[in-house]
């Protein structure tokens, strides 16, 4: 009879267990099974304990499986199963693989109710600013200004871009302030001139 | 709600629980089936050409059939409410062994009368009659069935549900068995079948409603 209801574990729990107990998430499958087993007579400490470090294995477990909004959901729902359903482990049999059953059994809960509270779906044309005009003045301004003299593209830079006054840019760059308006001027003009030989080239 | 405060719950909560046996699940299961079957008997309804119906093969073909249906099915039942355990691979054996003994019925007696005398045989009247009390004598077992599920943790319910209402099925026409006078396997193939697939029906389609966790 045995073999006819062949305990069909699915795959992978013990090993899931044990790929996470060796990388040091302080899984010890025995120590669980003790605990778990102390928790069935009584020992609230033990429990508490061993809900404690379920909780990390739960997290990675479903990180990879479910949808970031709906970890600690199904993190609490498998808690409350375990506690329900505590009755059911087995000692003579791992931890690890009663542990996982129950995560896989509240895994597929939780993506039918996904199922039952469709998301809505986003369109592919989502609407969002367009930089590309600002990258590209900003691209273009750089350029023409690198064309100018440095004293009157470091000029029209603070007064015209940066929003300073003629004094506040007269004291930052050393420039009298006759001399900022001076190169604030000459350097638009050059400015001006240069756009317009390139409309003109265009 | 963060976890810890939810650990500190159910930790707080904590009492000592009776660890769940397939083997106490059973003795509970075998315990109402032979309550049930000895009320049957005891009400005297056993058929009244019981002596007869001894001698023929058919007779038994009929219980040792529903038994080992039965059998087979409350175990896989009972062992799928655990957890780790799967009730599929146990389901295709049923499903095997329901095509045997239906096989070896045909085997037994096969018909030599072509359809001339079909409608004679399978008797409607009776026939429905049969079916009607088939299910009604599931019913126990359905709902001992249906109580052990909610008190185990099967994690595939329409396979766990599927073998109970087999299970239940195959009792309620093994008990039956002692009170029907028809031993026709055709008649009890026809029969008997219609009866257990309501049942089967039935708690395929309650059970896991009733039992989720």
């Amino acid at each position: 009879m045995r073999s006819a209801t062949v305990a069909l574990q699915p795959r992978g729990y013990g090993g899931v267990v044990q790929r996470l107990s060796a990388r040091g998430s302080g899984v010890d499958n025995h120590a669980w099974n003790a605990m778990m087993v102390a928790a069935q007579a009584g020992d609230a400490s033990s429990y508490h304990r061993l809900l404690s470090e379920v909780v990390a294995w739960l997290r990675r477990y479903y990180a990879r499986r479910l949808p970031p909004a709906m970890i600690d959901d199904a993190i609490q729902d498998t808690l409350i199963a375990i506690h329900e359903k505590r009755h059911t482990y087995d000692p003579t049999r791992p931890f690890g693989a009663w542990l996982a059953a129950i995560a896989r059994y509240k895994w597929i809960d939780a993506l039918r109710s996904l199922k039952a509270k469709p998301t809505e779906v986003l369109d592919d044309d989502i609407p969002v600013a367009d930089h590309e005009e600002a990258i590209t003045s900003a691209w273009s301004l750089e350029r023409l200004l690198a064309t100018l003299k440095p004293a009157q593209s470091q000029a029209i830079r603070l007064v015209k871009l940066q929003g300073l006054s003629i004094e506040e840019a007269s004291k930052a760059t050393g420039q009298s302030a006759a001399l900022v308006k001076v190169n604030i001027h000459r350097g638009l003009n050059r400015l001006t001139s240069l756009l317009r030989s390139e409309s003109d080239a265009d | 709600m963060r976890t810890e405060p939810l650990i500190d719950r159910l930790a707080n909560e904590l009492k000592p629980v009776r660890r769940r046996t397939g083997w106490s699940d059973a003795l509970a299961l075998v315990v109402l089936c032979a309550v049930e079957l000895g009320l049957f008997l005891a009400m005297g309804m056993m058929r009244p050409d019981m002596p007869t119906a001894m001698h023929l093969a058919s007779f038994w073909w009929k219980p040792a059939s529903l038994g080992l249906i039965g059998l087979v099915s409350g175990s896989v039942a009972i062992m799928s409410l655990d957890p780790v355990r799967s009730p599929r691979r146990g389901l295709r054996w049923i499903m095997a062994l329901i095509a045997v003994c239906l096989a070896s019925g045909w085997l037994l007696e096969p018909s030599r009368d072509g359809f001339s005398t079909l409608t004679s045989r399978l008797d409607w009247v009776s026939g429905l009659e049969c079916l009607y009390t088939i299910v009604a004598l599931s019913v126990p077992a359905v709902i001992g069935l249906g109580l052990l599920i909610r008190r185990g943790a099967p994690t595939d319910h329409a396979g766990t549900a599927l073998a109970a209402g087999l299970a239940a099925a195959a009792w309620g026409a093994f008990v039956f068995v002692f009170a029907c006078r028809f031993d026709d396997p055709l008649y009890v193939a026809v029969w008997y079948s219609l009866g257990c697939g309501a049942v089967t029906l039935f708690a395929r389609c309650t059970l896991p409603r009733l039992t989720r966790w």
